[in-house]
């Protein structure tokens, strides 16, 4: 008798979530007028007019894999010291996603990424040869084979007006360990038209660097919390245009220097110190707009990031997603990065600063960075899935003079690389 | 910092002025090229790499991890 009931309930709820799935799929395909039904042809494609936000239920499974390599350039010879190591870092990373609905009212996500690195990377930095030359990177001696695995597990709760989620994940390296959490809360007004979101969230980091043998001045083991809380709010400004502010805190305290650099003071390599607390603020705004009769959409994403240790940092994002014959998307994307240094930071020390602390490390140095990515993807459906493949390039290239303000001296181990990806979704 | 406060203004006047979307209009915005992040995968690894080459906190909400150390 309970068992016919559970079989009678499980038809019911799976009845109510085809009724569900078809008034969705009719407010999304219903065409308006006879214009708009040309215009909008790509919409009624499966799949094309699906979900853009995570405000209702998943009604689909979705696996997503993507491979890309990411390779830096060689540094110039006129950079390198001489006999130091040229070849930087090439990383082959693999990644894979997967959401799919519990139930009505719930969905869950695993994401899985694995990295293989291998190369040299930036030591510390000399003066020139004479006062006026450049100063020069020492690079890492040994090649560095190295590899990084991070899984992130999600699950959402659908409301009727928002949704809850959390999160949890950790990152593994052979001298590294890093676990964290995170709870999101997005809560819908003005029929969905406004969303207000709001996170906490917390990073549990420990390293245990190698080669303490070789090199003792590194410390055996080092521990860093960081905590974050993020606000936010989306606005629908029309039919075919939305936007999108959040305020992001984050505090990090604990060992956030980094043991495999050194900074020349006054002729001689000494440890990186940086203090041991940082208070960061970011305010990223976030522009869409849909240009129906050119089938483009537009988006326009600008960053502004400011720190305690004096990094005031600028970005700019444009993007231009054309959809050709329904089926091909085209995406060339611009960004635009620029950053002042930190107050602690030079590219080398003609003698100790009073509070002790000392950095060479490019990632805290001033300098402006450009990446152009080309991207196309297809759609496609078969064995009864739809698919969506995609192949991108990125080129990044940094220097001092790219910097929204004149830099004196460019540190010599600024990053240029390429990236390479090719992508695979599922839905089913 | 100017540019910022020119920024607000206009987000602030946009959001004022916008018009109300009723639920059977919003077909063109769940196209999914109107999506923040239409390729999650995608604006993983951009992040991360951001995290680890450059100096700046990223914009998105609580979570990420690792070392980014080299």
């Amino acid at each position: 008798m309970s068992r016919r009931r559970a079989q009678n309930k499980a038809a019911a709820r799976r009845a109510r979530q085809r009724r569900r799935q078809a008034k969705r799929l009719e407010r999304q395909t219903q065409p308006r007028t006879f214009l708009h039904a040309i215009t909008s042809g790509a919409l009624a494609l499966p799949g094309l007019a699906d979900r853009a936000s995570a405000e209702s239920a998943p009604l689909e499974m979705r696996a997503d894999y993507k491979y890309s390599q990411y390779s830096e350039d060689s540094l110039d010879s006129g950079k390198a010291a001489p006999g130091s190591e040229r070849d930087r870092y090439e990383i082959d990373i693999h990644q894979f996603r997967f959401e799919a609905p519990v139930g009505d009212r719930w969905g869950v996500g695993l994401e899985l990424a694995h990295e293989t690195m291998t190369g040299a990377t930036p030591w510390y930095v000399t003066p020139g040869a004479t006062p006026a030359d450049d100063p020069v990177q020492v690079m890492t001696g040994a090649t560095i084979d190295e590899a990084r695995t991070d899984a992130m597990l999600t699950g959402t709760r659908y409301l009727d007006r928002g949704t809850l989620s959390g999160s949890t994940g950790v990152s593994i390296e052979n001298d590294y360990l890093a676990v964290n959490l995170g709870v999101n809360g997005e809560r819908q007004f003005n029929e969905k038209n406004t969303t207000v979101s709001a996170g906490i969230g917390g990073s549990f980091d420990q390293i245990e660097p190698v080669d303490t043998d070789l090199f003792p001045t590194r410390p055996d083991k080092e521990n860093k919390q960081t905590y974050n809380l993020s606000l936010g709010a989306s606005q629908v400004l029309g039919r075919a245009t939305t936007i999108q502010s959040s305020l992001k805190y984050q505090l990090s305290d604990g060992f956030l220097s980094d043991p495999y650099k050194l900074a020349f003071v006054a002729n001689i390599p000494e440890t990186d110190e940086r203090p041991d607390q940082r208070h960061q603020f970011s305010w990223l705004t976030r522009f869409r707009h849909h240009f129906t009769r050119m089938g483009g959409t537009l988006h326009l994403d600008y960053k502004l990031g400011v720190d305690d240790w004096g990094i005031n940092a600028h970005e700019f994002e444009l993007a231009w997603y054309q959809t050709l014959f329904e089926r091909i998307r085209l995406i060339p994307s611009l960004r635009y990065y620029s950053q002042s240094q930190a107050d602690f930071y030079a590219p080398f020390y003609v003698g100790p600063r009073s509070d002790g602390y000392r950095s060479s490390d490019y990632r805290l140095s001033p300098y402006g960075a450009f990446a152009y990515r080309l991207k196309a993807a297809a759609r496609f459906q078969t064995w009864q899935l739809l698919w969506d493949a995609n192949v991108s390039f990125e080129r990044y290239e940094s220097a001092s003079d790219l910097a929204i303000q004149s830099v004196e001296v460019e540190n010599p181990g600024l990053v240029s690389y390429n990236l390479f990806s090719v992508g695979l979704t599922a839905r089913f | 910092m100017r540019a910022s406060v020119l920024l607000l203004a206009v987000v602030l006047l946009g959001a004022v002025g916008c018009e109300s979307v009723r639920p059977w209009e919003r077909d063109v915005l769940a196209r999914t090229d109107m999506a923040w992040d239409p390729d999650p995968l995608e604006s993983a690894l951009e992040k991360h790499i951001e995290f680890s080459k450059e100096g700046s906190l990223d914009g998105g909400a609580a979570g990420g991890g690792g070392c980014g150390c080299n």
